[in-house]
């Protein structure tokens, strides 16, 4: 019984998030609203049950051996509440700057190897290899040239003209264009996609006409 | 007004009636277009397969229901691969919906009605065998059926909750929570979300970090997904692979490109493949959600491409391109 309720309630707004196609609409409101309202409310629920009360709470309130230092980052967190009070507002940087420093300190090594060093090392290929297939030759290509040219359009200290800057960047752009036509594609089969998930809910687990 | 200007001054209400009509009936009509796997998903479908018993992999749920129609069948896909060859799989989610969406797709993979549902067993319900001190996958198995119980005709297998599976959870800043986990998982979860504890679970046993995991699939709808590159792959070289919603693909094929993941399944197309290779295989019996849909998605490509070429040669043959701006409402 509870399982039909939601299926219907899910229905319900599902029709009413889609009724803006047609125009803005009240059930269109009430249904965004409460896709916030209720994930705000579920992310709250969870972190409590999984994060706050098993690993602060309890074992503070149990007395657990060493949990007084629990009460660090417990104190850390509620200064966040202190940019409620324009007093006392000035508390609430130092979790932020507690945050934002651990957060560098312990990110910004592996993210520059993750992101940066590794896709230059990627980027570094041969274009030609005896016994390399020719497909794999002329993607080496394209891509070592596509990313220089690419480069040399973001390059602004020297205009844009001339055999190198000028052909350049005219090539760079194009190869922007080429990565973003290809993104717009992939961007029109992911709305898509959720389009047709929502009709396979609708007609499916809804009206029962698909299995 | 000429006809050209009409028909770019268009309601749009109309083409999205249009793509509705083309999104529901293929669905009642299907054409069977074939999908073939790419290679991108062929390499997380082998690099699974090569797996065994003895190994042990991650999946994240690291999607909220705004892009689960993408999200939940690669997510669904990987669980019924790893429990049909019973490698052991630990659940976890980037966010806080995201634990809502793998028990979404448990409750799919386990669902009776389903032509291919696996039968869940409670870590409770087969607490006598662990009694006897029996961990592993076979023995679990011949002991429990020994004990009288049967696989319905339907089903594809047991699941054996702390053996087949732990689900792990949400917990917050995961990228924090990923380099817990490579000194220890149970550190970061001592207990499954069930209050089971993780250090008596025969899986964790043999995978007590993240060194002993063999793959992390994250099924993604944000960047969540580079927080397993950089924090798993970049720090303890753990293999990953990616299942990305659409819109993100082409921003994430450069991890393909650098070797740093070895696989990856881009939006609903990505999933259908990996069901194509399931159902080749012989892991399920009927195609799943994603496979059924692409019927539907290409006709809806085919709609789109055919209103693009309408409204260029609109565009053109009405001569707006010498124009400064279109005439009409828009």
């Amino acid at each position: 019984m509870s399982e039909t309720i939601g299926i219907w309630v899910a229905a319900i707004f599902t029709i009413g998030i889609y009724s803006f196609l047609y125009k803005e609409n009240p059930l269109y409101r009430l249904s965004e609203h409460l896709v916030v309202g209720i994930s705000t409310g579920f992310g709250i629920a969870v972190t409590f049950t999984q994060v706050l009360k098993p690993k602060l709470i309890e074992p503070i309130v149990t007395g657990e051996h060493g949990a007084w230092l629990l009460l660090i980052p417990a104190i850390l967190g509620l200064l966040y509440i202190t940019r409620f009070f324009s007093g006392v507002a000035w508390l609430s940087r130092y979790p932020m700057a507690f945050l934002m420093g651990a957060g560098m300190g312990i990110g910004f090594p592996l993210s520059m190897k993750a992101s940066v060093l590794r896709q230059l090392e990627a980027s570094l290929v041969p274009l030609y290899e005896a016994g390399m297939p020719w497909d794999v030759v002329v993607g080496n290509i394209v891509m070592v040239l596509g990313t220089l040219a690419a480069l040399i359009y973001f390059f602004f200290s020297k205009p844009h003209k001339g055999p190198f800057f000028g052909t350049g960047s005219k090539i760079g752009i194009w190869v922007i264009m080429v990565g973003f036509g290809a993104t717009f594609g992939f961007t029109v089969m992911g709305r898509i996609s959720l389009l047709i998930g929502r009709i396979q809910f609708l007609l499916g687990d809804w009206l029962h006409i698909l299995k | 007004m000429s006809i050209w200007e009409k028909m770019l001054d268009l309601d749009r209400r109309w083409i999205f009636l249009l793509i509705g009509i083309a999104c529901v009936v293929p669905f009642f009509t299907p054409l069977g277009l074939p999908i073939l796997p790419s290679q991108e998903v062929i390499a997380i479908y082998d690099y699974i397969e090569n797996l065994t018993t003895d190994n042990a992999i991650f999946v994240g749920f690291d999607f909220d229901p705004g892009t689960a129609a993408e999200n939940m069948p690669m997510g669904v896909a990987v669980l019924r691969h790893a429990f049909a060859r019973h490698i052991p799989v630990f659940i976890t989610a980037y966010g806080p919906l995201g634990q809502g969406m793998a028990a979404m797709a448990l409750e799919e993979i386990t669902n009776e009605d389903s032509d291919d549902y696996y039968v869940y067993v409670n870590w409770e319900d087969w607490a006598s065998i662990r009694e006897q001190g029996i961990t592993d996958r076979a023995g679990i198995e011949e002991a429990w059926v020994a004990a009288g119980n049967t696989l319905a005709e339907n089903a594809h297998g047991w699941v054996f909750e702390g053996r087949d599976i732990a689900m792990l959870g949400y917990l917050p800043y995961f990228h924090l929570v990923i380099l817990g986990m490579s000194s220890s998982i149970a550190s970061q979860f001592p207990t499954d979300i069930g209050g089971n504890s993780l250090e008596e679970m025969p899986m964790y046993q043999d995978h007590k970090s993240l060194r002993d995991i063999d793959l992390a699939v994250t099924t993604s709808g944000s960047s969540a997904c580079v927080a397993w590159i950089t924090y798993g792959r970049e720090k303890i070289g753990l293999p990953v692979a990616f299942g990305v919603t659409a819109v993100m693909a082409t921003d994430y094929y450069i991890y393909m490109q650098s070797g740093q993941i070895i696989g990856q399944m881009g939006g609903l197309r990505g999933a259908a493949e990996y069901e194509t290779l399931l159902l080749r295989d012989g892991y399920t019996k009927s195609p799943g959600k994603a496979f059924v849909g692409m019927d539907v998605q290409n006709i809806a490509h085919l709609l789109i491409i055919f209103l693009v070429i309408l409204g260029n040669i609109a565009f053109f043959a009405g001569g707006f391109n010498k124009k400064t701006k279109l005439k009409g409402r828009r």
